[in-house]
């Protein structure tokens, strides 16, 4: 549990009774196993469809294992998947975005709850209202707003938007925790005559650390699947995104099912690494302002 | 109370870059949807503004409308009175019973980081009748329950709760998470205090966890809200709406009428109305809290 | 002192947001303007510079699987093409079908069609072509004689107002495909009338056999099957143009009596259990596995089946579509005029794009030959097909081309959008729930009335 102790502003939760092996304990345990089972099952599941054959995989019994492992799909995943291409977009407009939300939401959060002024409350209800919004109605009007901005098929006609969908949340989050930071820590460094963007720099980022790695992560889940608007939006091949190998294995009379496992698999390691690189952070950072410690 | 005083200058350099991305690429669409949704336009040829014709022919005239609405609503019941609670009692059991948790919750978490594509794939092939190797199905078989077996996606009547189920269990782990946070974040003087008051174990979490937790229930609920409003991607995946619109939800309506029927501007108009029932409902549900939050403290 | 930058950054970001709000001020109503201001700016580009220049055109497609042939023969015609003009390049935007339909709606909205796009014949395509967006290419294919390779009559498809806009790739049948070695173990011969099809499904059922197959997840297939009921019951073809111009309704007994046919064949039990959940691949595949007896599809799927496990000592034949309560004539068939090839009209490198879609449909046919995909092309092909090695079974599909004495086009080429979207599903509906078919033909009729 230590390592909870070092989060900001709260101390750590309530400790674990003392553990005597217990039928409680017994119960407890299975049910978190059983339940651990469910939720892990989905990626042994892909990892055995991956490397099936197309009869295998439509055919076959659920618990079935492939009669000769497919390794060939991970190769057509690779070769004629682009992968390392798609990859490589994918990490830049999603670590581009990540940083353009954190940047910006910060600043924004920090304003919203530290500066003195009217229309904190009135802003921070205008994100709000940002988190209801379907992303498939914005399809069109930002087709329209792209074009004339001259940046259809480029990676910044993904990056705004997934930024700008992102920040409802970013923000809210954001602010939540600075709400929970008290006045006294930029108290002195108002004595010291530092502006606010030194206040922000030097005093709110270094302990706003855990709620941005919940922002980063909730922000690379959201858009390293996203399909819909970079398939509409990108055209150039050497500007596409990891989602477009995914279907194009998918052709107007044909599947190739287990080269899309395999890419699958391929496309959502960089996830898992990150997440469990982060989960720790997350776990801290998630809602770590809305209890009133 | 705010401490800083600043200039409107520097309000302004923190807040508008934000803002205007936020306002430009999020807000203007909707205020543009807001405007389509007065007009007859496929979306390709001339707009015609027909007034409030599209929300009249929403309310009645359309079949599929209000059959979905209360899919989209039921989805979310289950979210907020079934997923919820259960996530706050997993969450207070990993507390109580696990040392080191983290991993535990980051694995309940990995459904919601697998692309829909994949949990849509699985869940099909669970859900498949007996003969396609479908596992439910082959399951009752094997333990001689044939009588149960279904046709679990295309029966009208059984559908959507199937997709129901796999939201749920998809979703879990997000708010385990939340609530898991969230107890980690109560101070632990408290429990210490009523400790020595003689309230410890589950009546500790009656009178401790449960009221402390309330503002981060209310994220969850309200999260998951509307989360169910826009749920899309794992009916298109699993079902596309049908058979004949068995599990058509207010999203997928949307997307269809807008792109598929070619409709755009009635598709403008449902969208429209979703997020004004995320509006009403958001209302509602912190009036709700507020209350809760009074009486407990 | 560090306010500077970000003030900076906000005024700039302000100017972003006025350009885009003036854009979206007038939203789709406006769009027509923009169409104009393109035209202006792409005079000065490009047009008429010749063929120093170096140029890109766009090329959007639906063929992204690179084991599809069809993937294949775009990408090695277009490799001869840059081969052959160094200053071009061609770039692919391969899509699957869903999301390339998506897309080009998109983008028609704000008048940004890609050089060259895929649409679909006659009514699919109509809002594309009344909103002027696309290049007419007749003198494109009389040049060269390229006009001359296609199957007659097919062009008409693509053609309003005398201009031609698009050129497909494919024109296929519907056609009957069936497991020769599942058929004889159920003790079934190749039906010659729709009672005998609801009669062999019921003898297969009972042993066994899974009588037929479907992907109705992708409601166009039953459909498909749905209409060449119609056309049988309607004693011939045009019953939805006749309802286009008046002279028939939905109610008519013709559209009644194909819904009961239908229903009868779906209550005999010939799909497959939970038939609406499989999409058209999966569907596709239980017959290709040799776990159904008959399956009714496009000639296009000849290539996949042929190909498939199930084809092996050629147990596959083909059928034509029986007649119907002894209506209709066989050799009517459901037509399926293939997607097709556009032009944008604000093309930057019109000619040239033009000159690049005449040298791809020009070498089309022969690359398609070669490549065994012959089968359900638009253009005529010269060549022994015997000879080249394809199979019987798409020597007999190719056969039943021969035969064809007209027939009809699929419902969503034929009706508008919001119809099609009622009449879907209707007949998708047939497939979970019996219903009354007067009622089934009522509804549609109430639809087809609303969206005219």
């Amino acid at each position: 549990m230590s390592q909870y102790a070092s989060s900001a502003g709260s101390k750590p939760a309530l400790k674990v009774r003392q553990r005597r092996f217990s039928l409680k304990t017994l119960i407890a345990f299975v049910f978190f196993g059983a339940l651990l089972v469910t939720q892990l099952y989905p990626l042994l599941w892909l990892l055995i469809y991956s490397l099936k054959t197309n009869d295998e995989i439509l055919s076959g019994s659920f618990f079935a294992l492939p009669k000769v492992w497919q390794w060939g799909n991970y190769s057509d995943a690779v070769d004629s998947g682009n992968y390392i291409r798609y990859l490589g977009n994918s990490l830049f407009v999603t670590a581009t975005t990540m940083f353009g939300v954190i940047l910006l939401s910060s600043l924004a959060a920090f304003a919203i709850t530290r500066f003195r002024w009217k229309y904190g409350q009135l802003i921070m209800l205008l994100f709000l209202l940002g988190m209801m919004i379907p992303m498939q109605g914005t399809l069109l009007p930002l087709m329209i707003i792209f074009k004339n901005m001259h940046i259809l098929n480029t990676h910044l006609s993904l990056i705004l938007p997934y930024m700008a969908f992102q920040m409802p949340i970013a923000v809210f989050i954001l602010s939540g925790f600075l709400r929970t930071i008290p006045h006294e820590i930029e108290e002195s460094a108002i004595m010291d005559g530092a502006g606010a963007f030194r206040i922000f720099r030097s005093v709110i980022l270094p302990v706003s650390i855990p709620p941005m790695m919940t922002v980063c992560i909730l922000t690379f889940i959201n858009v390293w699947n996203e399909y819909i608007l970079a398939a509409t939006f990108i055209s150039s091949e050497r500007l596409k995104t990891l989602p477009f190998g995914v279907y194009s294995f998918v052709s107007q009379y044909s599947v190739n099912y287990g080269a899309i496992g395999a890419f699958l698999v391929l496309a959502a390691l960089p996830v898992i690494v990150v997440y469990f690189l982060l989960a720790e952070k997350i776990t801290k950072g998630m809602v770590a302002g809305a209890v009133k410690g | 109370m705010n401490v800083l005083k600043v200039s409107r200058w520097t309000i302004a350099a923190f807040i508008m870059p934000c803002l205007i991305v936020y306002l430009g690429l999020v807000f203007v669409p909707i205020l543009v949807s807001i405007y389509s949704g007065l007009m007859d336009w496929n979306g390709i040829g001339k707009a015609t503004f027909i007034g409030f014709s599209n929300y009249a022919k929403m309310f009645t005239h359309d079949p599929v409308f209000w059959p979905a609405v209360r899919r989209t609503f039921t989805l979310a019941g289950f979210s907020m009175l079934v997923q919820v609670p259960v996530a706050l009692l997993v969450a207070i059991l990993i507390t109580r019973f696990v040392r080191r948790p983290n991993f535990l919750v980051s694995s309940y978490f990995l459904p919601v980081i697998l692309s829909v594509a994949i949990i849509g794939q699985l869940w099909k092939t669970i859900y498949n009748p007996a003969a396609m190797g479908g596992m439910i199905n082959q399951i009752l078989i094997k333990v001689g329950l044939e009588s149960w077996t279904h046709s679990w996606l295309t029966e009208p009547k059984i559908a959507i709760y199937a997709i129901i189920l796999v939201s749920l269990w998809q979703y879990l782990g997000y708010h385990i998470l939340i609530q898991f946070t969230g107890i980690q974040n109560i101070p632990s003087e408290i429990y210490e205090a009523a400790k020595i008051d003689g309230a410890s174990g589950f009546k500790a979490d009656r009178y401790i966890t449960l009221p402390m937790v309330l503002p981060i229930l209310k994220i969850s609920i309200v999260l998951s809200f509307i989360g169910s409003l826009q749920s899309f991607d794992l009916i298109m995946v699993m079902t596309a709406g049908g058979p004949a619109h068995a599990t058509e939800v207010l999203a997928s309506h949307m997307y269809n009428m807008s792109f598929i029927t070619m409709e755009y501007g009635y598709g403008s108009a449902i969208a429209n109305m979703l997020i004004l029932i995320c509006l009403i409902a958001t209302v509602l549900i912190n009036l709700l809290f507020t209350r809760l939050e009074k009486r407990y403290s | 002192m560090k306010k500077k930058p970000f003030k900076f950054f906000g005024m700039a970001m302000t100017g972003v947001l006025a350009i885009s709000l003036s854009a979206c001020g007038g939203g789709g109503a406006a769009t027509t303007n923009n169409a104009a201001g393109g035209d202006t700016g792409t005079d000065s580009s490009g047009g008429k510079s010749g063929s120093t220049e170096n140029i890109t055109i766009t090329f959007q497609n639906i063929y992204p699987d690179a084991s599809d042939p069809k993937n294949q023969m775009m990408k090695k015609i277009v490799e001869q093409y840059e081969k052959e003009h160094t200053n071009v390049k061609i770039e692919l935007d391969s899509l699957n079908t869903d999301q390339q339909k998506l897309k080009l709606k998109t983008q028609a909205a704000s008048k940004e069609v890609p050089d060259i796009t895929v649409v679909n014949p006659a009514a699919q395509m109509q809002p594309f072509v009344d909103e002027d967006l696309f290049a007419p290419l007749n003198d494109m294919v009389e040049e060269n004689g390229l006009k001359d390779t296609f199957q007659k009559g097919i062009l008409d498809y693509y053609t309003f107002d005398g201009n031609l806009y698009a050129l497909p790739d494919g024109n296929n049948i519907g056609v009957v495909f069936y497991n020769k070695k599942l058929m004889e173990e159920g003790g079934v011969k190749v039906p010659t009338t729709f009672e005998e099809m609801v009669d062999a499904v019921k003898t297969l059922k009972g042993k066994g056999i899974q009588p037929m197959v479907i992907g109705e997840k992708d409601s166009w297939t039953g459909s498909f099957l749905f209409m060449n009921i119609l056309l049988r019951t309607n004693g011939g073809p045009g019953f939805l143009q006749d309802v286009l111009d008046g002279k028939k309704t939905f109610e008519d007994q013709a559209y009644v009596d194909a819904v009961q046919a239908f229903e009868n064949l779906v209550q005999a039990g010939a799909f497959q259990d939970g038939a609406t959940s499989f999409d058209y691949n999966s569907g596709e595949n239980l017959f290709k596995t040799g776990k159904a007896a008959m399956y009714y599809m496009g000639s296009w799927a000849t290539g996949g089946i042929e190909t498939a496990e199930v084809s092996k000592d050629d147990n596959v034949g083909v059928f034509k579509f029986p007649t119907v309560g002894g209506k209709g004539n066989a050799d009517e068939f459901m037509l399926a005029p293939g997607s097709a090839f556009a032009i944008s009209k604000n093309s930057k490198h019109l000619d040239e794009t033009k000159d690049f879609l005449n040298y791809f449909m020009t070498n089309f046919p022969k690359e398609a030959f070669e490549a065994k995909g012959a089968v359900g092309i638009a253009q005529n092909v010269d060549g022994d097909f015997k000879a080249a090695g394809y199979s019987d079974m798409a020597m007999n599909v190719l056969d039943l081309f021969k035969e064809v004495k007209g027939g009809d086009l699929a419902f969503d080429n034929t009706m508008n959008p919001a119809t099609t979207q009622v009449h879907l599903s209707g007949i998708q509906g047939l497939f979970v729930e019996q219903k009354d078919p007067a009622a089934v033909a009522k509804e549609l009729q109430a639809a087809y009335e609303e969206n005219k």
